[in-house]
């Protein structure tokens, strides 16, 4: 699903975020990312949502090289991701429900089957009664679930979620934690970074990704 | 085409919303837009009554030709047959002294009384001629050699006048039309990436989650042409207003001036700001999404 080799990511001004990273992910792996905050996570996610292209060696995402050249077919590619942003980034001014619907609006199918699904969705993380409130009525925990909502309902090959348990506390962090890896199965893969390295320590299964000043080192535990 | 009937509901939903948060800034982008084409419209209007009116006095172009007095009726009718086949003459018609007299006690009115001082009618019979304006120096040179002429009044300094102003007016108004057109062109355009720039968080939004750029823009596209059509009905009521109060000045104070009919401009111009801004909404919309996206 995504397999990075030698790759470097310098910013245009000079900022080396990334130094050959080499890594693997498969189908239905769950993928912890962690560092520091400035360590290079966010650089590493931009780099698989195409939002920033390698500037030495290769990077493949669902079997699309990430570079400047694919730029058409890094937007089609996103829809085979589902993200859940550091800042939610919701719709202001439209429903929970409306929010989690644009996920499916691109995607070539009837309202019916987009309106359904997305009700299941908010169904998935709790927010069913919610759905017809504006997300700017919604609290900070609640607004995080529409997210994860919103990624989840296009059933997406790639989950990736940044940063999603910052500033909760440890039993939301925890449920948020449980709440994604619950999407994953055998055809989806399921990236969380967080620099919360306390709420990994019980986890026995999964990759971890450790990010520092750029370079990355995985270990792996359990079946992963 | 399937994905966008499906999301059309959704499209013109967003447009609202989009028209909705930035409220008062659209309803003043509207007044500007409808202020513009009230602009437009009046330049063009100015234009095209001036033209119709130049037209009205083109056909009123004339020369009169006096023949030889004691000329008898057939070479007067010989002369005028010969006048009609002068290329450029569109009417030809003998002027006798009654019917000379009748127009002058016409044109004195009150004054016509000063006629009675006459003992015999002082008038001269002549040959009324309408011409194609164009062609009066080529209708002068082809009289020059037909006998029995006396005199020619041709106004050629008013037609010339006449001519020279109908040459300014057509440059002047391109040059009016093709200003105000393009900088409705580049207002609307602004307007529309002003909405764009308001709204970017959501569309990169909707780029991270994989969206197409069509379906980024369509309900701005929405937003746009909306914005445009609501300001040309809003020109085209002020339109209507100025042109009433103007026929109705005009026509009690300069009933010389002769006006098209104002049904006839009312309607020409309900269809041209309504094809105008509609053509421009999609137009500028895309200059404002193509800019904004080149940014």
């Amino acid at each position: 699903m995504i397999e990075a080799r030698d790759v470097s990511l310098v910013y245009g001004d000079g900022t080396e975020a990334l130094k050959d990273v080499n890594l693997k992910i498969d189908k239905g792996d769950i993928v912890y990312i962690t560092g520091h905050s400035g360590s290079g996570k966010t650089s590493l996610l931009k780099l698989f949502m195409g939002i920033e292209y390698p500037t030495k060696g290769q990077l493949k995402v669902l079997d699309l090289d990430i570079k400047k050249e694919e730029e058409n077919n890094i937007r089609k590619m996103r829809r085979l991701i589902g993200p859940v942003f550091q800042e939610f980034k919701l719709i202001r001014g439209r429903t929970a429900l409306e929010n989690v619907m644009l996920g499916l609006r691109f995607l070539n199918l009837p309202h019916r089957k987009i309106k359904e699904e997305s009700i299941i969705a908010l169904e998935k993380v709790g927010l069913g009664h919610k759905r017809d409130s504006l997300v700017e009525h919604l609290s900070f925990g609640e607004t995080q679930r529409v997210a994860i909502a919103r990624a989840v309902v296009r059933k997406p090959a790639i989950i990736l979620a940044d940063e999603p348990t910052g500033n909760l506390d440890l039993d939301n962090a925890l449920n948020i934690m449980e709440l994604l890896t619950s999407f994953r199965d055998e055809d989806t893969a399921v990236i969380i970074t967080t620099h919360a390295t306390h709420l990994l320590e019980d986890i026995d299964e999964g990759k971890f990704i450790r990010v520092n000043q750029g370079q990355v080192t995985v270990e792996s535990r359990g079946e992963a | 085409m399937k994905n966008f009937f499906s999301n059309l509901g959704y499209f013109l939903k967003e447009a609202k919303t989009i028209f909705r948060i930035d409220f008062l800034s659209n309803i003043f982008s509207i007044f500007s837009i409808g202020l513009i084409f009230f602009i437009l419209s009046m330049v063009i209007s100015g234009w095209w009554l001036s033209k119709e009116v130049v037209e009205v006095l083109q056909k009123e172009a004339e020369i009169n030709i006096y023949f030889e007095e004691g000329l008898d009726n057939i070479r007067v009718n010989n002369l005028l047959e010969n006048i009609k086949s002068i290329k450029g003459v569109r009417e030809a018609n003998l002027v006798d002294k009654e019917e000379s007299y009748k127009r002058m006690e016409e044109i004195l009115e009150k004054e016509a009384r000063i006629l009675e001082l006459f003992d015999e009618n002082p008038f001269q019979p002549f040959i009324e001629v309408k011409i194609d304006i164009s062609e009066v120096d080529g209708i002068l040179e082809d009289l020059e050699p037909l006998e029995n002429i006396d005199y020619i009044r041709d106004n050629k300094d008013i037609i010339d006048k006449l001519e020279k102003i109908i040459t300014i007016l057509t440059i002047v108004g391109i040059l009016v039309i093709t200003a105000t057109g393009i900088s409705t062109l580049v207002v609307i355009s602004h307007i529309i990436r002003q909405g764009i720039y308001n709204n970017r968080d959501q569309i990169n939004t909707l780029k991270l989650l994989g969206a197409p750029d069509s379906f980024i823009g369509f309900p701005f596209l929405l937003e746009g042409l909306f914005l445009t059509v609501v300001g040309g009905i809003l020109a085209f009521g002020l339109i209507f207003f100025t042109f009433r109060l103007g026929y109705k000045q005009i026509g009690t104070s300069l009933l010389f001036i002769p006006l098209p009919s104002m049904e006839g401009l009312v309607k020409a111009m309900a269809i041209f700001i309504l094809i105008l801004s509609g053509a421009l909404g999609i137009i500028g919309s895309f200059f404002g999404l193509s800019s904004a996206k080149g940014n």
